[in-house]
């Protein structure tokens, strides 16, 4: 009786028609789940990790002081600092070239985490698809331009750091923390 | 003279006329396939060129004309220019036989012309199963003039299953032939009208429900089409025997591809599911007293039979994998091929028990 069944099911075809069926109930209960991309995009989470940028201080001045923390917790060398002082101002140090090879970038967040003052910013850009992957090779300028269009919003800069002293955010019990 | 001449003209409209029908349908077809496809699967299909992607034919019609045409080196380059057409012609001229609608005559300038088939000759369907053979070579040459590994896989299997397929769907269309009496596929549709009690698959005494499950399995095998297209495997073969082809002829041989299922989808109406008969006696237009342009509901019942049919090859490949070689070989030879002769002998022996009175 049981092989009498399987033979039944071999010569209707009965496990082909089970896959038809499924096929066509997903044809008459049609609910793509694909995103028509360039026209409708997905919401991004909030702690979304996209294009790096650096930030400035609501007076325009750079927040980074130069400090290669980032070039040292890059995991893939992508970040390149060239420090110098401050023309003029020997206590105080800035990048004088700050370079990113996105082209290595690998997008997990740790020169973020790694910088003391907080200079660095991942923005929510992922369109950064180009013809020519040296237009990956971001400069200073480039960088600077994708933080002041992503974080319109900037720190203030504290008046007890003093304009010439690399300020580091750990905390001193001397020192007010920053305000939020 | 001159009426040689007007029949020739009247003979190359009507031409003109299938050609242009059958090129629309292929260009519906590689649109509704896609996105048919991509509907089973939940997705949107094309969805770029023009509302809902329905200009996409066009743009890939225009992408391949203006496509360059390579041919690789140590090709022979006369039997790669040769195969597209061999797979094409065959193709295409397999619908001069088709009866599309009701066999009425109408007179232009003096001359009888019947609008709805190209010519009526006597062999209909063995002068189709011919010409689909001959497709076969175009597919073979094309394998083995690209100079390609996986091009002559694939022209090899396409020899092999085509040999196999082929002879199953000859037999197969025997049953009907037997009941028939005629191999003219206007004859065979005339003789399955007035209700689908009397189309083939249905019919008494002798029910050809068998060799049309033999004969739908055997299309979609001589076609190369999903689950038996292993001539064109694409995990396997990259694309099989046009592995080597871009341009216009690449363009010919997907033209001949689904022109060919077309064909198979047109001779399956017309052998099994009375062609374009309606499934009632008669049809409602000329209950209605419009004898005159009854006709178009023929036509529309044709239509839907073929489109009908062309569902089922989308709706298989979306649902089936590809088949193993040797279980399409042990599937043809010892599977189809015992059916379609028994289904031979059951209906001979009918056909004899109740002759036709």
């Amino acid at each position: 009786m049981q092989k009498f069944i399987v033979w039944l099911k071999t010569i209707t075809f009965y496990e082909i028609l089970v896959g038809m069926k499924a096929t066509m109930s997903h044809l008459l209960h049609y609910k793509p789940i694909t995103v028509q991309y360039p026209h409708e995009k997905r919401i991004l989470p909030d702690n979304y990790r996209g294009m790096l940028g650096l930030l400035r201080y609501d007076d325009g001045t750079e927040k980074c002081v130069g400090c290669d923390l980032c070039e040292a917790a890059c995991p893939s060398r992508v970040i390149r600092v060239v420090s110098s002082e401050v023309p003029g101002e020997p206590t105080k140090r800035y990048a004088k070239e700050y370079y990113m090879d996105m082209t290595r970038c690998l997008f997990c967040g740790m020169c973020v985490d790694a910088c003391p003052v907080d200079a660095l910013g991942m923005s929510r850009e992922f369109e950064w698809s180009v013809y020519d992957k040296r237009q990956l090779h971001l400069n200073k300028d480039q960088l600077l331009a994708i933080g002041d269009r992503s974080f319109p919003v900037r720190e203030k800069r504290l008046e007890l750091q003093h304009p010439n002293v690399a300020f580091f955010n750990v905390s001193f019990s001397h020192v007010p923390p920053k305000p939020n | 003279m001159t009426e040689l001449s007007l029949r020739l003209a009247v003979s190359l409209a009507q031409i003109a006329a299938v050609m242009g029908v059958v090129m629309l349908t292929v260009m519906i077809l590689t649109l509704a396939e896609r996105k048919v496809l991509g509907w089973m699967q939940d997705r949107m299909g094309p969805m770029e060129v023009g509302p809902y992607g329905i200009l996409q034919p066009i743009a890939d019609g225009l992408k391949l004309f203006f496509k360059e045409d390579i041919v690789p080196a140590g090709a022979n380059k006369f039997m790669f220019s040769l195969a597209p057409i061999l797979a094409m012609v065959p193709a295409l001229i397999g619908f001069a036989v088709v009866p599309f609608g009701p066999s009425h005559k109408i007179e232009v300038f003096g001359i009888t012309v019947e609008p709805f088939v190209i010519s009526d000759i006597n062999i209909g369907i063995l002068y189709i199963l011919a010409f689909t053979s001959i497709g076969a070579y175009g597919i073979i040459l094309g394998g083995w003039a690209s100079n390609s590994k996986y091009s002559l896989l694939g022209g090899l299997r396409s020899a092999a299953q085509v040999i196999s397929y082929e002879l199953n769907v000859g037999l197969a269309i025997v049953g009907v032939l037997i009941l028939s009496g005629s191999l003219s596929l206007v004859k065979i549709t005339e003789a399955q009208s007035g209700g689908f009690w009397h189309w083939f698959v249905f019919a008494l005494p002798a029910p050809q429900i068998f060799a049309f499950v033999v004969y739908v399995i055997s299309a979609v095998a001589e076609t190369n089409r999903v689950p038996f297209d292993l001539p064109e495997a694409e995990s396997e073969l990259v694309a099989g025997f046009f592995t080597e082809y871009s341009g216009m002829r690449f363009a010919f041989f997907f033209i001949a591809e689904y022109a060919n299922m077309v064909l198979v989808s047109c001779v399956a109406a017309a052998m099994f599911l009375g062609g374009w008969n309606a499934p009632y006696p008669g049809t409602i237009l000329a209950h209605l007293g419009l004898e005159s342009i009854a006709w178009a509901e023929n036509i529309a019942w044709f239509t839907v039979k073929v489109y009908t049919f062309l569902f089922l090859f989308f709706w298989l490949r979306a649902t089936l994998p590809r088949l193993r070689y040797d279980q399409l070989m042990k599937f043809g030879w010892k599977v189809m091929l015992p059916i379609a002769l028994g289904n031979i002998v059951v209906t001979s022996i009918a056909a004899y028990l109740f002759p036709k009175g």
